[in-house]
């Protein structure tokens, strides 16, 4: 673990949590196209 | 937590709970392999819906009513840093649920009570099942009344100060199976157990399905609350961070509660005693409460992304690799996380109003609860274990290598389980049957997911034996003369130090999910009074 100033521990508590949004973005953008796969793909089809 | 009395009872209310899951462990593998037609000596349908009906009832009533007892007195004494109030009572409580218990598991066992743990009416079991339940959930109103007068005492001896967490989320928790409850008590009061004793003759099995979906819905969320406490208290300090947002994780609460309780219907989308309109009602509810699920995973994965960047992680996604994935809890919470994103998924799909038809009687609904349940509740329930067992027992935990390796394979062996377990659904395997006869293609093509399913409950099976060693091994070391680890909550990057009493309360929220009960349940429940029903006689027992 790195040895962090206080100035950078606070810069980092601070900062948005860009990878968390990258991350929810990228679970429902999949869960999106999933849905969708199965409601075209799956349910659509068998009438 | 110092004091012998209070440990010894959490102990107690834990102990009843691993012991019920892990018999229920070994049930589940039997059924895997007697539904999968495999193994002729084992088919017996009596003997599976037992079966089936005792590890439902161990599982989804016994292990998860003795957990949250248990870990809300833990969480109420060490967060409030006050005495229990009323220990007696707590006692009481313990021993009227464990006598209802046992009480419940005579008929089950002897085959009297298979009417699996949904009830299911008209089929009807030995009185002493219902009466066993009964006081099961009257001892857990002990535990809620304990909790709310705890909540109180302790927001009247600190006015205007915020609740801690953890206590506001178990005082929420109480308030919600309250609320919950209600719904199969009515029904096994006036209905089941007048019913299974001859004083009525018949049963309206519509009005009786209409209550336990009051039930069915949220007590899922009963279930998940310590799951989410754990993300929210115990997590952020363990990965080395801090909490988010304690205002946003009041609110994942507040919304949870409220809106987890008028949403039952989507477990009726196939019955024909409800109305379309009160299904679609209850169906957009239900996209409703995915609204705090969605809360949750932002807050905790913005938690666990603090804590990964201040150990050094950089970039979009290095935070993640920076984690400490060898402390039990940060693995169990990442391992949920992954089970939550699959299993809410499935959610989704049930929940589609028209899509469910697709789904709704086959092995998919079974597989999503499992995955939901087994995985992502239950991992975090064992993670909390580990965590609790050493300050609770005064000792280091046994192993801290074999806690790892048994969360990886509960995770691993509930990935095997469920997703044939989903595929299966798909391909049209109906859900409630207690064997599979492989006479034609349509079967036989089922035949290699049954073969994974068993492996994957061996493999479950395997990891709960492990689970009570690392427990049992841990407990009966030798004192630890050295061991003075204490509970560390953890702590929101901005500190609360007021907070409006809409976020430090349930005042409001009764009130609100009053009306919306009333609203969505109230005509629904009347309507059977207002029309010309036919009662079903019962019938199995």
């Amino acid at each position: 673990m790195e040895q962090l100033t206080e100035e950078e521990r606070k810069r980092i508590i601070e900062s948005p949590p860009v990878g968390t949004f990258a991350l929810m973005s990228v679970v429902l953008g999949g869960m999106v196209v999933a849905w969708l796969f199965l409601y075209y793909g799956v349910f659509l089809p068998r009438g | 937590m110092n004091n012998a009395a209070e440990q010894k009872l959490v102990l107690s209310h834990l102990w009843v709970a691993f012991i019920a899951f892990v018999v229920a462990c070994l049930l589940g593998e039997y059924q895997v392999l007697e539904r999968s037609g495999l193994f002729p000596a084992l088919d017996s349908t009596r003997v599976y819906f037992a079966s089936v009906s005792t590890h439902g009832v161990l599982m989804a009533f016994v292990l998860t009513t003795f957990f949250i007892m248990g870990f809300g007195y833990y969480v109420a004494v060490s967060s409030l840093k006050q005495p229990l109030w009323n220990l007696p009572l707590a006692w009481a409580s313990f021993w009227i649920a464990l006598v209802g218990t046992v009480l419940a598991a005579i008929p089950l066992l002897t085959g009297n009570a298979s009417v699996l743990y949904t009830f299911y009416p008209p089929i009807v079991a030995h009185a002493a099942f219902y009466i066993g339940a009964t006081l099961l959930v009257v001892g857990s109103w002990l535990w809620c009344a304990i909790m709310l007068v705890t909540f109180g005492q302790w927001k009247k001896a600190h006015p205007g100060a915020p609740v801690p967490l953890a206590m506001f989320a178990t005082a929420a928790n109480a308030l919600l199976w309250l609320w919950t409850s209600a719904g199969v008590a009515v029904e096994v009061l006036f209905q089941l157990i007048p019913l299974s004793l001859g004083w009525i003759d018949t049963i309206d099995p519509g009005l009786a399905r209409t209550l336990f979906a009051w039930t069915l819905h949220p007590i899922v969320y009963f279930w998940l609350i310590p799951t989410y406490i754990a993300f929210y208290v115990f997590v952020p300090k363990q990965a080395g961070g801090y909490l988010f947002s304690d205002e946003m994780a009041r609110a994942a609460f507040i919304v949870l509660v409220v809106f987890a309780l008028p949403i039952g219907f989507h477990h009726l989308y196939m019955d024909p005693e409800q109305g379309q309109g009160w299904k679609l009602l209850h169906g957009i509810g239900t996209f409703v409460v995915a609204l705090p699920t969605l809360v949750t995973g932002f807050t905790v994965i913005a938690s666990l992304e603090i804590a990964g960047r201040l150990r050094g992680g950089k970039g979009l996604f290095g935070w993640i690799l920076t984690l400490p994935w060898t402390n039990p809890m940060v693995l169990a919470v990442i391992l949920s996380l992954l089970m939550l994103i699959f299993g809410g998924f499935g959610g989704i799909v049930n929940a589609s109003y028209a899509m469910n038809a697709m789904v709704h009687n086959t092995a998919w609904v079974p597989g999503h609860f499992h995955l939901i349940f087994g995985g992502t509740t239950i991992i975090m329930y064992i993670a909390i274990a580990y965590y609790l067992w050493p300050l609770l027992v005064g000792k280091p935990l046994f192993s801290k290598n074999l806690a790892l390796m048994q969360l990886w394979t509960w995770f691993i062996g509930m990935s095997i389980l469920t997703t044939p377990w989903h595929v299966l659904g798909l391909l049209g395997q109906p859900r409630r049957i207690s064997t599979v006869v492989y006479n034609n293609l349509l079967t036989l093509a089922w035949q290699p997911y049954e073969f994974m399913m068993i492996l994957g409950g061996l493999v479950l099976l395997g990891s709960a034996c492990l689970l009570i060693y690392i427990l049992a091994k841990t407990q009966l070391a030798p004192a630890a003369e050295t061991f003075a680890e204490e509970v560390e909550y953890a702590t929101p990057i901005h500190a609360v130090s007021t907070l409006p009493e809409y976020l430090n309360g349930f005042k409001l929220w009764n009130k609100v999910i009053a009306v919306l009960m009333a609203i969505s349940f109230g005509f629904p429940i009347l309507q059977f009074f207002f029309m010309d029903t036919f009662g079903s006689s019962a019938w199995g027992y």
